[in-house]
């Protein structure tokens, strides 16, 4: 069995830092394992500037911020295992990991699980109406969007005001589609200020606070929605061909479901918790990164 | 015109079933569907139980077929290669009166010969199934009860049939029905079928399918229905289907532990509708049952609702009928109208009665190679590291996980296109991949590729299930 002192799930921002800070740390033996073909998980379909204010100290977009870290770590004698699903880990510090290659077992010392988070869907809030095409998660739309040209419909409403659906209202726009409103259930827009003020306010995208999605109207494709007012409880027909949820992130801890208080563990980025922003989710892979590191030099 | 022996109408579990059962004769069959693919209707939507059969009234045709059926299930899953869990169950009452109802339901079942019925006490209940609320008075406990998942049933039989030489007909519905000497002469929007019997098997359709030849004894008033699923990681979860028997004699709710390992929970009950969209009231209803009967689950757990519509089958007048209608107005027409709960239990049976007798009528004579065995889809989650090495040896896609939630590759999802596929959902009901806590939507649009390269379509025409449901922006996606 191939053995590795340090395992790291997850090639995205804090998983990139991680692995460079344990070797930076005196670590000289980093597996870094991503399910992706390519490195820097959800960042390549990040097209939008914002990242890496702090740790470059200019606003890249997600794939030259993925770039820079993708550098640091050719520097470094990381192993990188693009295209790599850990399917599970055990007790006895081994992990199976699939790919197109095969499928082979790892015994690890140490495990840093940077697996970030998951997209919430609109089936777990439960909406009365029916069930058609046309609803997607803003993750979902903006990879099929950035990363493979599709156009998903034209008249769009955006449930959730967090960053990802204010950056999908632009996106859509951009596209030439109408957003007809992003809803929101807060009296807040849910993001940070600075995507209100570039997504929002500049393209004079319809918000609507304090309102949800009571009714899922359309078979076999999506016709609208029912918005109904959290304050008074008024209903409204809202016609749509495309439904984007951006309702919250989960963090994806699946794989250490049962392992989680083992001392061979660490958790790093937004598997942790959800950051605002990929910064701090690489700062965070950094401390945890060097501190895991640290401990395998002793 | 095609020439055909038996003709099967309605390509949903019981014509499925029926076909597959058929082809124990030396008969040339036809199984007509008019939807893009099998097990889209009633099939695909429903509580999933296997019943143990202690709720029919002694001496009619379902009492009897319930429980032989319930004995031969997992004969018949090991011959199709379906996951069938017989995880039992436990209706539950929270009362005096609801714990007289369960002895009733108890004795009865002792009449009908269901095998190990017990009644328990509330205490006793809550050690067998912790989950259960601190007010549950009694249990009736049948072990034989179990769990499959329909649409996957039903999907294999088909498979088998047509291994075994039943020609399956898509997307052909049929528009009239007719005598001939032969026997019938069926037209469809496809072409004119000729046979000598027929088996209809139109689910919701039955009655007015049934009318296009004779006058139908039940009408078919659909119900609608709405159900919950919560992940397989949710906590608390029973391990056994538990019923709950309500003290004011209303509507009862099942929680079942599927075979996929979600919990569904459900049904609400909407009569005289046919509308498979969720209503509100209906959701509301199944969390406060949920709530009340397994009080440890926690809701915010769930990844899925959706509504489910069944043929409840009435008199002319109206009035409900208590068992099955085989209806056979004409020699070599057999009609399955308003087959609902233990619908799927009895599917089986349903599909041999109506064989055994069209196989007389027509003097049919056994078929020699009759092969009642399936392969399913090898399914690399379920193999221990050693093999699943072997298998990503073998088939590299093995080793490709596209369904991060279910842990389903993209050799499973070529080969589940490869058996009938042709659209996302009809790979979720084939493969697995989209059934779990994202709901497909990391997987999609490597379903959808995979969809678009082996249709030979584009990417733009790839549906989510069945014609109107493309899933971008119609033609315009990018091929």
């Amino acid at each position: 069995m191939e053995r590795t002192e340090l395992l790291i799930v997850g090639a995205g921002a804090a998983g990139i830092s991680a692995a460079c800070a344990a070797w930076d740390a005196g670590c000289r033996d980093v597996l870094l394992a991503d399910r992706l073909p390519y490195a820097g998980g959800i960042l390549p379909q990040c097209i939008h500037e914002g990242f890496g204010l702090s740790a470059f100290g200019s606003e890249l977009t997600g794939p030259a911020y993925v770039e820079r870290l993708a550098e640091g770590l050719a520097q470094r004698g990381v192993r990188f295992l693009p295209g790599k699903e850990v399917l599970a880990v055990t007790k006895e510090k081994t992990a199976v990991l699939s790919g197109k290659g095969g499928v082979e077992e790892i015994r690890f010392e140490r495990l840093i699980l940077a697996t970030g988070s998951r997209e919430r869907t609109v089936g777990s809030l439960s909406i009365a109406g029916t069930r058609p095409a046309g609803i997607f998660t803003a993750g979902q739309a903006q990879e099929m969007i950035n990363l493979h040209h599709w156009r998903l419909g034209s008249q769009v409403v955006i449930l959730g005001s967090g960053d990802m659906g204010m950056i999908l209202a632009r996106r859509f726009t951009l596209e030439g589609k109408q957003v007809l409103a992003v809803l929101e259930q807060d009296a807040h827009y849910g993001g940070l200020a600075r995507n209100f003020h570039r997504c929002i306010e500049a393209y004079q995208i319809p918000i609507r606070y304090r309102c949800t999605v009571r009714e899922i109207h359309g078979m076999p494709r999506i016709t609208g929605v029912t918005v109904e007012a959290l304050d008074n409880g008024k209903s409204e027909f809202l016609p749509c061909d495309t439904l984007v949820t951006a309702i919250g992130l989960v963090p994806e801890r699946e794989l250490i479901r049962g392992f989680e208080k083992e001392p061979w563990l660490s958790l790093a980025g937004n598997c942790s918790r959800v950051y605002e922003l990929a910064d701090s989710a690489a700062a965070e892979g950094a401390k945890v990164g060097r501190y895991v590191g640290k401990q395998l030099v002793k | 015109m095609k020439d055909l022996d038996v003709v099967v109408i309605g390509g949903g579990l019981l014509g499925c079933l029926a076909a597959r059962n058929l082809c124990r004769w030396n008969l040339h069959i036809a199984l007509l569907e008019a939807r893009e693919d099998v097990c889209t209707g009633i099939s695909r939507a429903n509580t999933a139980i296997v019943y143990p059969g202690y709720d029919h009234k002694p001496g009619t045709l379902k009492s009897e077929m319930c429980v032989r059926a319930n004995a031969r299930f997992d004969a018949l899953c090991q011959e199709l290669d379906v996951p069938f869990s017989r995880c039992g169950s436990l209706m539950v009452s929270f009362g005096e009166k609801a714990d007289a109802v369960l002895r009733k339901k108890y004795e009865n079942g002792l009449l009908l010969g269901v095998p190990g019925l017990r009644m328990l006490s509330g205490e006793e209940a809550r050690k067998m199934e912790p989950a259960l609320a601190e007010g549950v008075s009694s249990a009736l406990y049948a072990p034989t009860a179990g769990t499959v998942n329909p649409w996957e049933l039903g999907i294999a039989a088909c498979e088998n049939a047509t291994a075994n030489g039943v020609e399956l007909c898509l997307n052909t519905c049929v528009l009239g029905i007719g005598r001939t000497a032969k026997g019938y002469r069926i037209e469809t929007d496809q072409e004119v079928f000729s046979c000598r019997a027929v088996v209809n098997c139109s689910g919701l359709s039955a009655d007015s399918v049934q009318k296009l030849l004779f006058p139908t004894p039940v009408y078919i008033a659909p119900d609608a229905a709405d159900y919950l699923i919560l992940d397989k990681s949710a906590e608390n979860k029973p391990a056994h289907i538990i019923q709950y028997e309500p003290e004011d004699g209303g509507k009862g709710f099942n929680a079942v532990p599927t075979v996929e390992g979600s919990l569904l929970l459900g049904p609400s009950e909407r009569k005289n509708e046919v509308d498979f969209a969720v209503s509100k009231e209906g959701l509301s209803f199944v969390r406060e049952r949920a709530a009340r009967v397994l009080p440890g689950l926690n809701l915010q757990d769930t990844i899925r609702s959706f509504a489910a519509v069944r043929p409840n089958p009435q008199h002319p007048d109206g009035s409900s009928i208590g068992s099955y209608v085989i209806d056979n107005p004409d020699s070599g027409f057999w009609s399955l109208i308003g087959i609902k709960t233990p619908g799927l239990t009895c599917a089986d049976e349903l599909g041999r009665y109506v064989a055994d007798r069209l196989a007389a009528e027509l003097c049919a004579e056994e078929r020699p190679g009759f092969d009642p065995h399936r392969v399913g889809i090898r399914r690399a989650r379920d193999l221990p590291l050693s093999e699943r090495v072997v298998l990503v040896q073998e088939n590299a896609a093995y080793g490709e996980i596209l369904c991060h939630c279910e842990g389903v590759t993209k050799a499973e999802i070529l080969e589940a296109i490869r058996r009938g596929a042709v659209s996302v959902d009809g790979v979720k009901r084939r493969a697995g991949s989209g059934m779990g806590c994202c709901q497909g939507s990391r997987c999609e649009r490597a379903v959808m590729e995979l969809l678009a390269a082996e249709l030979g379509v584009p990417v733009g025409a790839v549906r989510k299930d069945g014609p109107g449901s493309e899933i971008l922006e119609g033609s315009h996606g990018k091929n």
